[in-house]
């Protein structure tokens, strides 16, 4: 157990410094002229060569891309100080540091800091009713298998997840803010939970209920076909013939194994999720990691879009490895193959 | 869905046809037996692929599904013409001729002619794009376009990379299979919206200022999707090389010497195309999905027509002029929904375990 852990762990750290290195190589080499961007920027557009030629050497795109990846690789662990310009100011980007915004002048990692609980809500919210939502309409319709109901539901779920996502969440703002108007909830966004928790769960509320609703369709489909599969087993039968009431074979004997696939899914859903809001984020104006590199796409600001690119891949390593740890404790079989 | 809609109409004949399907003798297409069953059998068993094919006709969401597809499809090719036919087209004349530019008055930005103020207006079936003044039919029709070419170029690229990589990967084996094996997990690993977005400042950047750049464009598009669309492919079919490499006609054709390239080619590819046409049919609606969620983002096709780019300019009046995010709005939505429910019936109907 321990020899496969330490195993997983390693590669996903040999994963993470490549994507690290790719995302650092694409923005080396990918531009035809990467200062150009903050060039124009500090200088509001009069960027001469000269001045370009300034801001090449200080910023370090004049020295040998591995140089420059191990100054950067540094600063991640220990800290550096970053400056744009001769006379510009000194910039300390304290460790870890993934650079400084050339829009805020901030340092990245702390901007990423303030924009997370926003992201982290809209994920928990619609995973939690991913699963409360899912799972019990899954297990009834297994339990009514092949009943109209049961046509009916797999039919039409089928449908809504045919749709794509973006569409179905701004159709659902579209209606409840602008033609409906519901008071309360039509005014999303984030509002930190510390301040006002009711405001916090009303600005989140559409966002979690049109994630949730498209989200389960997937979770119905699971439950319902391992729930299924389990209620064809022999133990249940067993459970059946031994006269243990219908409720306790299904949800005691039955829920429970049906539960462990669906819950390894749940993982590493949870992880694209996290690292994957920008729709929702951006279709209920939620100020999360996702629209922070949005915006910083639409600004140019390539410190904060490389952040936010490697901040997804990091957490969906790390979803993976949780998800693969917990697996082979939950499956043996996993870790001796 | 599609065996649920099928129901009624499935068993009984299925039942009474299947068992004749088999097996065929010659005389019986001198019957004059035209019909879908016994076409094209003159003599033995049918290929599975034949048989799916046989399903798939009898499946009657699949057919309106194929029928809805093959509209989009011909409305894609013949973009041009069609424009042409209604009067239409992208460019502009002047915008204020258009588009109410007395800003004083509550219509300020909309259309002078056609919804939604004023009835129907034969000159621009669809309406006018407020603002800009463009048509709004012209503007669907080349969205349709860019959409089908883009998602069908990048299914294309995405599927004989993840073809041959898979392949490869299953057939190799040993140091081979771990390097690609490490390769697809690697992609795996990299969110691909996050991916995309990284990308668009770069390609942007570099070539804005080119002559090129919509093509250009709707080329790192295509690159972008098939770099990470190929993994699922290449995954599918190096399991299923594994296991079929095993298995005595392999066997066989390396004995007898057949060279690797043909055995790949010759002997494993005609077994797995039922997976990977089912894998590439389910890519195709993804990737429409994907080229206009992109649009709508605002890093996708945004020189050129786009069904995403109307619906991101067309948020904001949804509550005067509907009709504007409507249009793109039902045009990616039937195309996807339509694609991905083809997809199912063609998985259900390659499907031998699937009876009905």
């Amino acid at each position: 157990m321990f020899a496969y852990l330490v195993k997983r762990v390693l590669s996903g750290i040999v994963v993470l410094f490549l994507v690290s290195l790719s995302i650092f190589l694409l923005f080396w080499f990918g531009p035809s002229e990467p200062a150009q961007s903050i060039c124009d920027r500090e200088t509001s557009n009069r960027c001469t060569p000269e001045r370009l030629e300034v801001f090449r050497e200080t910023l370090g795109f004049n020295n040998p891309w591995y140089q420059e990846y191990g100054t950067f690789i540094d600063g991640v662990f220990t800290g550096r100080e970053i400056k744009f310009s001769k006379n510009t100011k000194v910039y300390d980007c304290e460790a870890p540091c993934l650079g400084i915004s050339y829009r805020t002048k901030q340092d990245v990692f702390d901007e990423m800091k303030t924009r997370m609980p926003a992201t982290l809500s809209v994920a928990l919210g619609g995973a939690t009713l991913y699963l409360l939502l899912g799972i019990p309409i899954g297990v009834a319709a297994a339990k009514r298998r092949g009943t109209l109901a049961d046509k009916a539901l797999v039919s039409s779920f089928l449908a809504i997840s045919s749709i794509p996502y973006y569409l179905f969440a701004l159709l659902a703002w579209l209606f409840v803010t602008i033609n409906l108007q519901v008071p309360v909830i039509s005014d999303t966004g984030y509002f930190p939970i510390t301040d006002n928790p009711g405001k916090w769960a009303s600005g989140m509320l559409l966002a979690w209920i049109a994630l949730g609703i498209f989200g389960c369709t997937q979770y119905t489909r699971y439950s319902r076909g391992s729930m299924v599969e389990v209620l064809s087993e022999d133990y249940i039968r067993t459970a059946k013939a031994k006269g243990l009431p219908n409720r306790t074979v299904i949800y005691k004997h039955g829920l429970r194994s049906a539960l462990v696939p669906v819950v390894t899914i749940f993982g590493i859903d949870f992880g694209t999720l996290l690292a994957g809001t920008i729709f929702t984020e951006r279709i209920f104006d939620i100020e999360g990691i996702g629209l922070w590199g949005l915006e910083a796409v639409y600004q140019k600001d390539l410190p904060v879009v490389s952040a936010t690119a490697l901040f997804g891949a990091a957490i969906l390593i790390t979803s993976n490895l949780i998800v693969d740890v917990i697996y082979s404790v939950l499956d043996p079989r996993v870790r001796l193959s | 869905m599609p065996d649920l809609n099928s129901v009624a109409s499935g068993p009984s004949e299925v039942s009474m046809s299947d068992p004749s399907a088999g097996i065929q003798v010659a005389e019986k297409l001198h019957d004059g037996a035209t019909d879908d069953e016994t076409r094209g059998d003159e003599f033995a068993g049918r290929s599975p692929l034949r048989i799916a094919l046989t399903r798939l006709r009898r499946d009657k969401v699949a057919v309106v599904c194929f029928a809805v597809v093959m509209f989009f499809v011909f409305v894609a090719v013949f973009a041009p013409l069609l424009a042409k036919m209604f009067g239409v087209s992208l460019d502009t004349v002047s915008v204020c001729e258009v588009v109410e530019c007395n800003y004083a008055s509550p219509d300020a930005g909309l259309p002078k002619a056609g919804p939604p103020a004023h009835g129907f207006d034969p000159e621009h079936p669809f309406g006018i794009n407020p603002r800009t003044g463009s048509d709004n039919l012209a503007h669907w029709l080349y969205g349709c376009r860019t959409s089908l070419m883009i998602a069908g170029a990048a299914t294309l690229a995405a599927s004989i990379v993840g073809v041959l990589m898979g392949l490869i990967a299953g057939f190799m084996g040993g140091i081979v299979d771990k390097v690609l094996s490490f390769i697809i997990d690697f992609f795996l690993t990299i969110p691909f919206l996050l991916a995309a977005l990284a990308i668009a400042p770069i390609i942007n950047e570099r070539f804005a200022a080119s002559d090129n750049y919509p093509t250009i464009q709707k080329v790192s598009l295509i690159g972008v999707l098939a770099v990470f669309g190929w993994m699922g492919v290449a995954r599918l079919v190096r399991g299923e090389v594994l296991s079929l490499r095993e298995r005595e006609f392999v066997h066989a054709a390396r004995v007898i010497g057949m060279p690797t390239r043909r055995i790949l080619f010759r002997e494993l590819l005609p077994n797995l195309v039922a997976p990977i046409v089912v894998a590439v049919s389910l890519m195709l609606p993804a990737f429409v999905a994907l080229e206009a969620g992109l649009a709508f983002l605002g890093i996708g096709v945004t020189d050129g027509a786009s069904w995403g780019q109307t619906i991101l300019k067309a948020t904001p009046y949804w509550d005067s002029y509907p009709l504007f995010l409507i249009e793109p709005m039902v045009g990616v939505v039937l195309l996807v929904l339509s694609l991905n429910l083809l997809g199912d019936a063609i998985r259900d109907a390659l499907d031998p375990k699937t009876r009905r």
